[in-house]
């Protein structure tokens, strides 16, 4: 019994790490699977996004315009 | 003739209400005459002297300073003169370095709070509030024994957490994966320890202690109180202290095993996670755990639920309360549950710094795996991983992963570490689950 604690600690090392690695891995393999299945049989409907980033774009750019032309405006004045 | 009637249903009234007065008035006094005889039985009349003296014994100042000899502790067992007496003094005070620790430091306080003032109620001498009847007790009986509150804030974690970055990136899964050595190599530690002599370590109790290294709190508390109940107090502070300390400890353990040059890499930026994906990965993950390693289940499970009813968005409401409400009113619960086992017969014993040295350890060797690993991943053809992320797999959540990105912002400026270090901190979520998992499955039979 003495002698098999340090020699036990180890086997529960081996084990313990081995099924955390075991099932990462796994787990690592079926996220890529599900990854690639569902971007190329269910993408998602990418229109809405695109039109609120392209809005925000023209947002930006109105933006932009009125602080340059604040800037001049006061570097003039 | 009409008030000729009056007064005499007035007068009737009146005789009325006086007979039966009378006779509620008569049963009193044969009451009160029951009563005092009864009384006399029990109480005896003492002289004033003795009723004092009788009461002084009965105050706190003379329960610390002499214990009473039939004073048993939480669990029903004789206690010493020390852990009566003076050990209550010093556990009173170690409570209060925890106020301290918790108010003026910041060390999570939302748990260590309420687990220090559980351990200053428990030290009280004679109220017994952590014993059987008192209620720290039952609070600890009602959630803690059969290990409900830590599932229940593993649920409200599940609703906190966003698996979008692991989806994105999930090779840095593994690094939440060898952090977990962290767990183990104090295992092994604590086997060391005990096979020179030093403690009596039992496998299990090692275990238990071990857990710590996983540094999820919730993880720590089940895997204690199934393993070791006896350790659970000083395995509960132990964890969610050095979980308040990852920012000290870490950050020197992440320099040392790094070049400048690796602390610098920038990752590539994450990819766009569709909702479907982040709606089938907590349904992935648990059929992975239901087929692999069904021990695990009930903490992944729970995780899992919370997250599920998440990313589900059409239950905001339940989603809502597993995250504030639900999670606010259980750590309260657990927090005095675990204080409860601040007594001090029960913690103020050797083991306890046995626990607090390997806990740190554990925190240590756990860090350390988690970065190397990042070096050795880059060995292999790839996008490169700043291995200073891999200090965030030890779960810690989000501590461990702000960690990450604040020593790499030292370094560069514009080096954005916290969306990337956030995969390896939420997979080590999932590790230290599996690894609590196997540890009860190794003691199944």
């Amino acid at each position: 019994m003495e002698t098999n604690l340090i020699i036990e600690g180890v086997k529960f090392m081996f084990l313990g790490m081995g099924t955390v690695f075991v099932f990462l891995v796994v787990m690592i393999a079926c996220m890529n699977i599900m990854s690639s299945i569902i971007n190329r049989y269910f993408p998602e409907p990418q229109s809405s996004a695109d039109a609120t980033t392209a809005s925000a774009q023209v947002n930006n750019k109105k933006i932009v315009a009125a602080i340059t032309a604040a800037i001049t405006h006061h570097r003039e004045g | 003739m009409k008030s000729i009637l009056i007064k005499f249903f007035a007068a009737m009234m009146l005789f009325a209400f006086a007979f039966s007065a009378s006779a509620v008035a008569s049963e009193h006094a044969t009451e009160s005459i029951k009563a005092s005889t009864h009384q006399e039985e029990t109480y005896k009349s003492q002289p004033m002297g003795d009723m004092v003296i009788s009461f002084l014994k009965s105050t706190g100042i003379v329960a610390l300073v002499h214990p009473r000899a039939d004073e048993m502790s939480a669990t029903g067992k004789p206690m010493s003169d020390f852990s009566k007496g003076l050990g209550r003094i010093i556990m009173i005070l170690v409570t209060f370095l925890l106020f301290w620790l918790a108010i003026a430091k910041g060390f999570e306080p939302l748990l260590l709070l309420p687990i220090a003032f559980g351990g200053l109620l428990a030290n009280i001498p004679i109220a017994g509030i952590g014993g059987p009847h008192g209620f720290l007790g039952v609070i600890y009986q009602a959630g803690l024994s059969n290990e409900l509150f830590p599932i229940i804030i593993f649920m409200g974690v599940g609703a906190m957490t966003d698996f979008g970055p692991l989806l994105s990136n999930p090779k840095t899964a593994l690094l939440g994966g060898a952090a977990q050595f962290g767990i183990f190599g104090t295992l092994v530690g604590a086997m060391v320890l005990a096979q020179m002599g030093l403690v009596d370590f039992t496998l299990k109790q090692a275990s238990a202690i071990s857990i710590i290294g996983g540094a999820d709190g919730p993880t720590s508390i089940f895997i204690a109180t199934k393993l070791a109940p006896e350790l659970l107090g000083a395995i509960a502070v132990a964890s969610y202290s050095y979980m308040a300390m990852v920012p000290i400890i870490q950050p020197p353990i992440m320099r040392a095993l790094t070049t400048d040059a690796e602390r610098r890499i920038k990752m590539t930026t994450l990819r766009h996670v569709s909702r479907l994906e982040k709606l089938i990965f907590p349904l992935l993950v648990l059929g992975l755990a239901i087929l692999v390693l069904p021990e695990s289940t009930p903490l992944i499970g729970a995780f899992m639920f919370g997250n599920f009813l998440k990313e589900s968005g059409v239950v905001e409401r339940l989603n809502d309360t597993l995250q504030n409400s639900l999670i606010n009113i259980t750590t309260i619960f657990l927090g005095l549950g675990v204080g409860s086992k601040l007594a001090a017969d029960q913690f103020l014993v050797p083991e306890t710094m046995f626990i607090m040295v390997l806990g740190i350890i554990a925190f240590g060797v756990g860090t350390a795996a988690g970065v190397l690993m990042a070096k050795i991943m880059n060995l292999f053809p790839g996008h490169k991983i700043n291995p200073l992320i891999g200090s965030a797999g030890v779960s810690a959540v989000p501590m461990a992963a702000r960690v990450s990105n604040k020593v790499g912002m030292e370094y560069d400026r514009t080096n954005m570490l916290l969306m990337h270090a956030m995969g390896p901190n939420v997979a080590g979520v999932i590790g230290s689950a599996v690894a609590a998992g196997v540890l009860i499955s190794m003691f199944q039979h």
